[in-house]
C-alpha cells in the first residue's frame, strides 16, 4: 500500500532532446513508497523521458531530482557507492525489449545485473533459476534472445530487472505489442508486485489497464507539462481532459464505448 | 488495369479526412487474370535469401557446438592455445607430406567431434581456390619462379615459358598450409559456442573492451539483419511488377544504408542505457566459470607431442 514517505522527488524538471526538441517542461512529481503510479499521455509527450530521468540515465537541464533522499545527478552517480545503491534499488523495463536483451543467452542475460552489482556466481545462479521458474521460461534459458518471440523477449526483459529485486520498478509501455494472454500475465504480475510493497511507475497510453495497475495517475499534455493528476477512476471519467491531451478521440469514452 | 473512371478533382477538405482517391474502388489487378513475363530474382530478393541463410548457418553451428564430441569436451582456453601451437607447426612445416598428415589429423579430429565431414571439407575448400589459388597462381609461372617448365604456355626468344615444377611445388605447399590452418580454425569455431570462445579469449588476457565490442557486434548483427530484411520486404511489397535495377534501386540501397546507420546508432544508445540501468560500469562479468578437467590435460599433451613429432618428421623429410 502507498505510504506518505516520498521516495522519488522531481521539482521543475526541464529537458530537451538535442537542446532543441522539448520533452519535459516544468514537471514536478513525487512518488511515494509502495505507490503504483501511471504516467498517462499521448505519444511524444515526455513519459519515457521522465522514466529515463527517474532511472538516472539522462539528466535534466533544469530542476532537481532526488531519490531515497539523495540528489541524483551525473556527478553523484560517478560515486561508486551511490551508483551501486541506486542501480540496485531502481529497475527499468524498457519499451524496446531488443535493447534490454543483449547477452548471448537468456541465462546470461538475467545474470547480468546481479553480477554487475557484485553478487557471487553461486547466489546469482540460484536467483536466475528462481526467476526463470517464476516467469515460466526455464526452457528458454540457453536460447539466444534473437530467437525469441516478442512476448518471450518481454518476459526475459522483466526477468532481468526482477532478479535484482529492486525497490522501485519503472515500466515503459509495458503492455505495448503484447498478445492478450501475455498482457494478462503482466498485469497480474504487477498486481502481485504491488501487494509485495514494490513502488511501481508505468508510462502508458493503454487506458484499459490503468485502473488495475495504478493507484494514482498523472496525465501529461502534449505541451510536455503535467495536465492533471488523481485516482485512475477520476482521470478516466474526465473525458474532456483525456480528449484535450489526445488520449481519446472526442466522442469515444476511455472504456471504448462510443457516446451518443 | 486501373479503373477508367475520371480522377476526382482535388477539393479543400478538413484536416485528417481521407482523400477521395483513397476511397475510390480501383481494381489493383487485371480482371482478365492474364500474367506477364517472368524475370530472374533481383539482388534485393537474393539479399533476403542470404539473410535467412546466415541465420540458418548460425543455428546449425550452435547445434554442432553442442554435440557430444571430443573437442566439445575440451576447455576452450586449452583449444585456443593448442590451435596457436598447431598453427605455428603448420607455418614452420616445409614438406607437403607433413602438411598432408596434419590435414588428415584435422579430419580425424572433426570425425571424433561428430562434425559432418562433407560439410567440414566443403567449408574449408570452398574459399581456398578463390583466395589462395588466385594469389599463388603467378608464382607457378616460369617468369616468377624459374625452373623446369612442365607445361609450356608460350615461347620467349626460343625458350619455353609456362608452369614450372618448382612453382607448382611451392603453390601446393602454400595451399596445403592454408588448408591445414583454416581447418584448425574451423574446428575451433565449430566445436565451441561463441560465448565460451569469447570468455576463453578474455581468460587468456585479450582486453575486455575488445571482447565486449566483438560480442555485442555479433549479437546485434542479427537484429540489424532483420531490419535490412524488413526494409527490403517492405519495398518489395510496394513495388508492382518486376523490380528494376535502375537509378531508383540504387537510391533505395543508399537510403537503406543511411536508415540502418540511424537505427544502429539509436539502438546502441538504448543498449548502453539498458546496461547502465543494471549497474554496468565497464567491467563485464560472466556467469560460467571454466574449470580444467583430465581430458584437457590429455588433449594438450597429445597436441604438444603431435606438433613436436610433425616438426621432427618435417626436418627429416626436408634433409632427405
Amino acid at each position: 500500500m502507498p505510504t506518505d514517505s516520498p521516495l522519488l522527488v522531481c521539482e521543475h524538471l526541464r529537458y530537451r532532446y538535442l537542446e532543441r526538441f522539448p520533452a519535459l517542461d516544468d514537471v514536478s512529481l513525487t512518488v511515494h513508497r509502495g505507490e503504483r503510479l501511471a504516467l498517462l499521455g499521448a505519444n511524444g509527450c515526455g513519459k519515457s523521458t521522465l522514466l529515463k530521468v527517474l532511472d538516472g540515465l539522462i539528466f535534466p537541464e533544469g530542476g532537481s531530482y532526488t531519490a531515497f533522499g539523495h540528489p541524483v545527478t551525473e556527478d553523484s552517480l560517478e560515486d561508486e557507492q551511490m551508483s551501486r545503491g541506486f542501480r540496485s534499488r531502481v529497475g527499468f523495463v524498457f519499451q524496446n525489449s531488443d535493447a534490454q536483451v543483449f547477452s548471448p543467452t537468456v541465462r546470461e542475460e538475467i545474470a547480468f545485473g546481479p553480477l554487475q552489482l557484485g553478487l557471487s556466481r553461486e547466489e546469482t545462479a540460484d536467483r536466475v533459476a528462481d526467476v526463470l521458474g517464476m516467469l515460466d521460461i526455464a526452457e528458454l534459458a540457453d536460447r539466444a534472445p534473437f530467437q525469441l518471440s516478442g512476448g518471450q523477449k518481454k518476459k526475459v526483459a522483466i526477468g532481468t530487472v526482477l532478479v535484482m529485486s529492486p525497490e522501485v520498478l519503472l515500466f515503459d509501455e509495458p503492455t505495448a505489442a503484447l498478445d492478450p494472454r501475455t498482457q494478462h500475465w503482466l498485469i497480474e504480475l504487477v498486481e502481485e508486485l504491488g501487494r509485495a510493497g514494490k513502488t511501481i511507475v508505468h508510462a502508458t497510453h493503454d487506458l484499459d489497464v490503468v485502473e488495475r495497475i495504478a493507484d494514482r495517475a498523472v496525465v501529461f499534455g502534449e505541451d510536455h507539462r503535467i495536465a492533471a493528476e488523481g485516482s485512475p477512476a477520476d482521470v478516466l471519467d474526465d473525458e474532456d481532459l483525456l480528449a484535450r491531451v489526445n488520449l481519446i478521440h472526442p466522442g469515444v469514452s476511455p472504456r471504448g464505448v462510443t457516446r451518443c | 488495369m486501373v479503373s477508367a473512371e475520371p480522377r476526382p478533382t482535388a477539393e479543400p477538405r478538413p484536416t485528417g479526412a481521407a482523400p477521395a482517391w483513397l476511397l475510390a474502388k480501383d481494381v489493383a489487378m487485371c480482371p482478365c487474370g492474364c500474367i506477364g513475363t517472368r524475370r530472374r530474382g533481383s539482388y534485393l530478393a537474393k539479399t533476403v535469401q542470404a539473410g535467412s541463410t546466415v541465420l540458418g548457418q548460425v543455428l546449425f553451428g550452435d547445434e554442432m557446438a553442442g554435440r557430444a564430441g571430443l573437442l566439445q569436451r575440451v576447455e576452450p582456453r586449452v583449444k585456443i592455445i593448442s590451435l596457436v601451437w598447431l598453427l605455428v607447426v603448420a607455418g614452420l612445416a616445409h614438406s607437403v607430406g607433413t602438411l598432408a598428415v596434419m590435414y588428415l589429423a584435422a579430419l580425424g579430429l572433426a570425425a571424433a567431434s561428430a562434425l559432418p565431414l562433407g560439410f567440414f571439407v566443403k567449408r574449408v575448400w570452398l574459399f581456398i581456390p578463390i583466395f589462395t589459388g588466385i594469389m599463388v597462381l603467378p608464382a607457378t609461372l616460369s617468369v616468377v619462379t624459374p625452373g623446369e617448365v612442365v607445361w609450356t604456355l608460350w615461347h620467349w626468344h626460343g625458350a619455353p615459358e609456362g608452369f614450372t615444377a618448382q612453382g607448382l611445388h611451392g603453390a601446393v605447399r602454400v595451399i596445403s598450409r592454408v588448408a591445414v590452418s583454416i581447418s584448425l580454425v574451423v574446428l575451433l569455431t565449430l566445436t565451441t559456442p561463441w560465448v565460451r570462445l569469447l570468455a576463453a579469449l578474455r581468460g587468456l588476457g585479450v582486453p575486455k573492451i575488445f571482447i565486449l565490442i566483438v560480442g555485442m557486434a555479433y549479437r546485434y548483427i542479427f537484429l540489424l539483419l532483420k531490419s535490412v530484411t524488413d526494409m527490403i520486404q517492405a519495398r518489395q511489397a510496394r513495388t508492382p511488377g518486376t523490380p528494376q535495377h535502375d537509378r531508383g534501386a540504387r537510391a533505395f540501397v543508399g537510403a537503406s544504408v543511411g536508415a540502418l546507420l540511424g537505427k544502429s546508432a539509436q539502438l546502441s544508445e538504448e543498449v548502453h542505457q539498458a546496461m547502465t540501468a543494471r549497474g554496468f560500469t565497464g567491467d563485464a562479468k560472466t556467469l560460467r566459470r571454466s574449470r580444467f578437467h583430465a581430458v584437457d590435460a590429455w588433449y594438450a599433451a597429445a597436441v604438444l607431442v603431435f606438433g613436436v613429432l610433425m616438426l621432427i618428421g618435417d626436418h627429416v623429410l626436408a634433409h632427405r
